[in-house]
């Protein structure tokens, strides 16, 4: 618990933005309520609906997909098979929703507006997404970074490191 | 290889830690009960056996000991990625547990020695073989999220507290001890402060961190804290036991400057808090924080003999009542649907988040009563009104039936979740 591995610090950083986005999102869902579907002339609307949600899936799909390309191995051969297991089922379950969420948003964008029942639905599984990747992210914060304190010797937290910032720089351009 | 392995030994059969909470709900619905038929009793009570006794023990024993057993054999286990030795053993301590519990309630509100004595055997078993799995993992422990002196203080003033609990009883039937009453108020700080106190702190470092997703508390200020909280007990103990009251004050005062440390490490986690949306749990987790240095100044009046009869049995009160049971009860408003939570996504297919074990009206209507039953019951000591406590104590019995309803919503939806999950396997 004394070192702080850099590679803790990346996750943890990301993991803060993601959650202030799936806030603003929520606090939208809940106060738009299910039945009626958002004015999507207004900007501000589109923001959060199309904007917010396309950010959360791409940052999810880059998240998770470091975590199960080079952290995961890794500390499933350091005997962390259970918790692995656990994070990368719910990786499952959380990406296809994220990035179903950003696509049907985009379509309702183009077409002007969402349907009433496309709305009802959008809205449900919009805080399902909520909840699910806040709760994922809650154990990774209790688990995860402290199994890599515990796990992750310098040199490869050098390289996971510097593997995280390229994904990153390459995302970004 | 057997991926799910891992998370099985860490994460113990439901039943396990949940036959814990549920003695610990059900404990709390007969203790406000028992205050709401005989809370007359209540102002000026210094002590003895009667239903005030025993409604006491139904919190400190009933609810609190059984919600740090559930809590401490599956949390510090996943805490400190270390597995439990011997599952077995929790079972024998339930088993112990629950008739020690019933004869012992039963011996100190009917006044019964007999049933005193081997109720207080009972569960000085269970409690004492709780103390020894928990001193085995924590032996294997290589390294935590927070200190793990937390813990171990809280084990040895467990052993202390028992021992402690012992002589009592055995003073009731032979009355070998002088000042009895020193030695019962040095149980009572053992325990809730000790005991309770200690796992208290070490969990709301790992615990509310969690919830809130702010800053865990600074481990150097914590690892502080603890030893200040430490050296506090000790002194505090053991003045009052050679009776020396300066030793006592200079313990007393230790205490207070590690609740204060632990207050505000508790202060900048809520401010780094990323998670605003906090239901009524943190309602009552905030009330424990303000209740914690009250006790304790109500605790120093009550040890100078400061309007000793309304000081006393009040600072009993709000320390149990207000501190220890508020902070129990808003932390297992949490862990239940977190737990159900954890064990709905084993059995495979899409695990359902705590939010579909909540029962938000149930938690919002115990989070009032308690607070309504805290504030009349202290305005009934305050006034000497036996009326105004029995009816503070009504409200709190209001509020226990909803934290049982909620619990039960709880088991049910994880019920229907696990049979969902069984005919999707089948199919
Ligand atoms: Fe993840
Ligand atoms: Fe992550």
């Amino acid at each position: 618990m004394t070192r702080q591995p850099l590679i803790a610090s990346l996750l943890h950083e990301e993991h803060v933005q993601t959650i202030s986005a799936l806030q603003r999102l929520e606090e939208f869902l809940m106060g738009q309520g299910g039945k009626r579907p958002p004015e999507l002339k207004r900007p501000e609307n589109r923001e959060v609906v199309g904007g917010i949600t396309a950010g959360i899936a791409a940052e999810v799909q880059r998240h998770f997909g470091f975590e199960e390309t080079y952290l995961f191995p890794l500390l499933a051969e350091q005997g962390q098979m259970g918790m692995v297991g656990m994070l990368a089922g719910e990786h499952q379950v959380i990406l296809p929703l994220a990035s179903g969420l950003a696509r049907r948003a985009e379509a309702a964008i183009n077409a002007g507006a969402f349907t009433e029942t496309d709305w009802a639905a959008f809205h449900g599984d919009g805080l399902d997404l909520c909840e699910r990747e806040i709760f994922h992210i809650q154990k990774e914060e209790m688990g995860l970074l402290g199994a890599i304190a515990a796990f992750v010797d310098n040199e490869s937290d050098e390289r996971l490191s510097a593997l995280y910032s390229q994904m990153v720089a390459a995302t970004a351009e | 290889m057997d991926i799910t392995r891992d998370a099985r030994d860490r994460l113990l059969p439901a039943s396990i830690p949940y036959r814990f909470f549920g003695l610990a709900v059900i404990c709390h619905v007969g203790a406000w009960g028992l205050l709401a038929c005989y809370g007359d009793g209540l102002p000026g009570f210094i002590g003895g056996p009667g239903p005030i006794l025993a409604a006491l023990h139904m919190i400190t024993l009933g609810v609190g000991a059984s919600t740090a057993c559930g809590a401490a054999i599956q949390l510090l286990p996943v805490a400190s990625r270390v597995s439990l030795r011997g599952v077995g053993a929790t079972v024998g301590i339930f088993l112990l547990l629950v008739p020690g519990l019933l004869i012992l309630f039963h011996g100190m509100g009917a006044a019964q020695d007999l049933a005193m004595e081997i109720g207080a055997a009972l569960v000085i078993a269970a409690l004492g073989l709780f103390a020894w799995k928990i001193m085995d993992l924590m032996y294997r422990v290589k390294d935590m999220p927070v200190p793990p002196d937390y813990v171990w203080i809280s084990s040895f003033a467990l052993i202390g507290l028992l021992s402690l609990a012992g002589l009592l009883v055995a003073d009731g039937k032979f009355g070998f001890l002088p000042r009895r009453q020193d030695i019962a108020a040095a149980h009572g700080l053992l325990a809730v402060y000790g005991f309770m106190g200690m796992l208290a702190m070490g969990f709301s470092g790992i615990l509310l961190p969690m919830f809130t997703l702010g800053h865990p508390p600074n481990a150097v200020w914590n690892r502080r804290a603890a030893g200040l909280a430490l050296a506090g007990l000790l002194l505090s103990v053991a003045g009052l036991l050679a009776d020396q009251r300066t030793v006592f004050l200079i313990g007393w005062v230790l205490g207070m400057v590690a609740v204060m440390v632990h207050l505000a490490l508790m202060r900048q986690m809520m401010k780094t808090a990323m998670r605003k949306r906090l239901g009524p749990s943190f309602l009552l987790v905030r009330l424990s924080w303000v209740m914690l240095p009250l006790s304790l100044a109500l605790g120093l009046a009550a040890a100078t003999g400061f309007a000793l009869d309304r000081s006393a049995p009040l600072f009993g009160f709000i320390l149990v009542f207000g501190w220890m049971l508020s902070f129990l009860l808003g932390v297992l408003q949490r862990i239940l649907p977190f737990l159900a939570s954890m064990h709905s996504g084993l059995s495979g297919g899409r695990p359902l988040m705590p939010s579909a074990f909540t029962h938000e009206k149930a938690a919002m209507t115990h989070a009032r009563c308690h607070f309504t039953a805290l504030f009349l019951v202290s305005c009934g000591f305050f006034f000497e009104q036996g009326g105004l406590v029995r009816l503070g104590a009504l409200a709190g019995l209001l509020g226990a039936l909803a934290l049982l309803w909620f619990a039960l919503h709880v088991w049910w939806q994880s019920h229907k979740a696990l049979r969902a999950a069984k005919l999707v396997n089948i199919s």
